[in-house]
């Protein structure tokens, strides 16, 4: 609409009077003066059009209510079309569209000085446009002939129709380090995305229809950072576990380069982050593309990618969104048994898969997983710092986790033990043999340990019973002798 | 015949020698830690076992004591067969602890006795039936707990001179072969010196190294009336006075 309303020098040479068949009594009381009349008895038709050398066109059509209710509606037409009077329509060639709203633009500034539109902040990046010899348009923001005052904008439905009103278009602002960054709004990327029915100023606080204050920053970053603030306001709790993560240490330590909220969910395109999982990864190659190449070949990445597979754990399954701590500490550590058993011991996923559930829990009545467990206990009790002790990623790997089904078992146990030796120095290579992999003891996996089990759970109670006979029945003789 | 004993009326005679007492007493401490921490290790989930390991420092340290434990547990039992064994092959010890076939008939005649169908309980030498089971029991059950022991302590060792199967297989031996001697111990061995109406509230044969007489000729009558007759030629007046012979008793049953 409002590109419409642009008009373009008058073709037509005729005007009539007594055309105009608007009522002018109500509304504001502004009366159109005579000139304005005689133009509008053409262009106020639709359908009246200019057309520029390029075979580009505008609509040079008014509408006259439009315009009588708009701040310029007591101004006749030659006060901007200077040259254009009742009697006088001169012929103007332009080669394009542009050229020709440049060259309108420059007739707002005979009334509107530079000192005055330099005293509204928003335009500071429009001049700074100029000077780079880039020309603002004042009609793409203002309209031409429905211009109205921005502080006054009762035209405008909603917020948001105000501000898309100048940010619609492609206009961008600039950093003192040289920096531009784009300010133009994708109004569809901005319905689809979960903040559609918020207003501007719910994330851009202290912006509204009547202030547009200033902001000045050095760089592009130190926005993005100030930016990333208005989160806050409403998702507190996920604001409080990033004061937790990694990143926020590595932000406060003064490394600007760290992700705030946008990084990961952008700004206006800002979507429900459980949709489509590998994008969520590709959030976190953006700064570890080393990590995410190798996760890509793992067992879990491949899965992903190859086949669209959304039990697979991506990145913040393991790591958390918000509060990524640093792996590299014994507190992380203890953790990853519970954080591989949060799929590995569900039975409903790991049955499509064929996969065992007991996996979790023969390690945690193993050696190792009872040591964790107890070394967990440990450091919650008496704070004793313990030893780092084999986790599920010290033998199976961690972004690296590859299959075993299909792998020659020679080669699994060469591998293996090399594992093994990380703890075990002096592991000979038959090592792995003493692992039971993850199965319980069974005639076919470990016959020895098996049977020694059997006999046992068939002897201790034969010999408790025989024990407790003999003492019953020396007790009752006793007793009778007596 | 309680009354006798306990006020002293009776004349009693030498059992135990001084090494063979010290050695109880040692093994009272070796295998009460062994159990204890052994146990914590095994039943990890419960509660006593989680306050015990705390108090303890910790599961390294309760691993370091069970291990301690373990060498003076080794140390015992190995000095006590190679003086059994010395004494026997060199000394001419009666191999008094060696199973018999009156141990086999002995056992089923109390079974009789108990049920009504014997008059007399079985009379047995200087270690009944009982005693000999409780001490093949925990003497196999112990080497099978040091060979197992050795295993989880070194398995990166032993796995150079045994099959992988080997070190589950000592894991499920040690654990259950540990449930075997705890049973025996706590539920044999407290009720037959403890808690039995015969010997109530303690059997302290073993800590004075003394027997009374009434109770010899009631639990160990064939020894009894070898004593008496001196026919093997030793004389319980000498062999109260050697209290500093670790072989005492074994001469005594000779």
């Amino acid at each position: 609409m409002k590109g419409s309303k642009s008009i373009a020098c008058a073709v037509l040479l005729i005007c009539f009077w007594g055309v105009l068949a608007i009522d002018l009594s109500d509304a504001r009381e502004v009366v159109l003066s005579d000139e304005a009349r005689t133009c509008l008895g053409c262009h106020a038709k639709p359908g009246t059009i200019k057309k520029f050398q390029n075979d580009e066109s505008v609509a040079a059509y008014v509408d006259p209510e439009k315009f009588r209710i708009s701040v310029h509606g007591f101004l006749t037409c030659s006060n901007c079309h200077i040259g254009f009077s009742a009697d006088s329509h001169p012929d103007r060639r332009f080669r394009s569209k542009k050229q020709y709203q440049i060259q309108t633009s420059r007739e707002c500034r005979h009334c509107h000085t530079m000192e005055q539109l330099r005293t509204k902040p928003v335009h500071a990046g429009l001049f700074r446009r100029e000077e780079e010899g880039k020309s603002a348009v004042c009609t793409e923001c203002h309209s031409a002939h429905a211009v109205m005052p921005v502080a006054g904008g009762r035209i405008f439905s909603n917020e948001a129709q105000y501000c898309m009103s100048c940010h619609g278009f492609s206009i961008s602002m600039a950093f003192r380090s040289g920096e531009q960054q784009s300010v133009t709004i994708d109004k569809l990327e901005l319905q689809n995305s979960v903040h559609a029915r918020l207003s501007c100023s719910d994330c851009h606080y202290g912006f509204s229809s009547d202030e547009h204050p200033r902001r000045d920053f050095r760089t592009k970053r130190e926005y993005s950072l100030a930016s990333s603030e208005s989160c806050r306001r409403c998702h507190f709790d996920k604001y409080t576990k990033t004061l937790e993560s990694v990143h926020y240490t590595v932000l406060s330590r003064g490394n600007q380069k760290a992700p705030v909220c946008t990084d990961c969910h952008g700004a206006h395109s800002v979507a429900r982050g459980s949709k489509e999982r590998s994008i969520t990864t590709q959030r976190c190659q953006g700064c570890h593309p080393e990590v995410y190449e190798i996760y890509a070949k793992s067992v879990h990445g491949k899965a992903l990618f190859d086949e669209h597979n959304q039990d697979v754990p991506v990145c913040i399954d393991c790591h958390k969104a918000h509060n990524i701590l640093y792996p590299n500490t014994l507190d992380y550590r203890e953790k990853i048994p519970a954080l591989c058993s949060g799929c590995h011991a569900n039975k409903t996923v790991m049955g499509k898969y064929g996969l065992s559930t007991d996996v979790v829990k023969t390690y945690l009545t193993d050696f190792h997983g009872v040591t964790l467990g107890l070394y967990k206990k440990q450091r919650e009790a008496m704070d004793k710092p313990a030893r780092p002790i084999a986790v599920c990623t010290d033998c199976h790997g961690t972004h690296n986790i590859t299959s075993t089904r299909g792998t020659d078992a020679n080669l699994l146990k060469a591998n293996l033990v090399k594992r093994c030796q990380q703890c075990h120095k002096d592991a000979p290579t038959n090592f792995p043999d003493t692992w039971l992999s993850h199965y319980e003891p069974s005639m076919k996996s470990a016959p020895l340990a098996y049977l020694a089990n059997l006999v046992y759970k068939i002897f201790i109670p034969v010999l408790l019973i025989g024990l407790f006979l003999q003492i019953l029945l020396h007790i009752w003789r006793y007793a009778v002798d007596r | 015949m309680m009354t006798d004993y306990w006020t002293g009326k009776d004349e009693k005679v030498r059992r135990f020698g001084t090494a063979r007492i010290v050695e109880h007493f040692i093994h009272i401490v070796t295998f009460g830690t062994l159990v204890a921490t052994g146990l914590s290790q095994r039943f990890f989930s419960l509660d006593i076992s989680q306050w015990l390991i705390m108090k303890m420092g910790g599961i390294d340290n309760i691993r370091l004591i069970h291990r301690c434990a373990g060498v003076i547990f080794v140390i015992t039992t190995a000095t006590h067969i190679a003086v059994a064994v010395f004494g026997v092959l060199f000394r001419r010890w009666h191999p008094s602890m060696a199973i018999t076939r009156n141990d086999f008939t002995d056992a089923i005649h109390n079974i009789r006795y108990y049920v009504g169908l014997e008059n007399a309980p079985a009379a047995c030498d200087r270690y009944t039936y009982k005693q000999k089971f409780e001490y093949w029991g925990i003497l196999t059950g112990g080497l099978l707990m040091i060979w197992s022991g050795l295993i989880l302590w070194f398995p990166t060792f032993m796995v150079r001179f045994l099959p992988g199967g080997f070190i589950p297989l000592a894991k499920t031996l040690h654990s259950n072969e540990a449930m075997v001697i705890v049973l025996i111990i706590a539920v044999w061995h407290i009720y037959n010196s403890i808690f039995s109406p015969e010997v109530f509230p303690l059997d302290t044969s073993i800590f004075t190294g003394y027997i009374s007489k009434e109770r010899m000729e009631h639990e160990h009558p064939v020894e009894m009336r070898r004593r008496k007759a001196g026919s093997i030629g030793d004389n319980p007046e000498e062999i109260r006075q050697s209290t500093g012979r670790a072989e005492s008793e074994e001469i005594a049953s000779r």
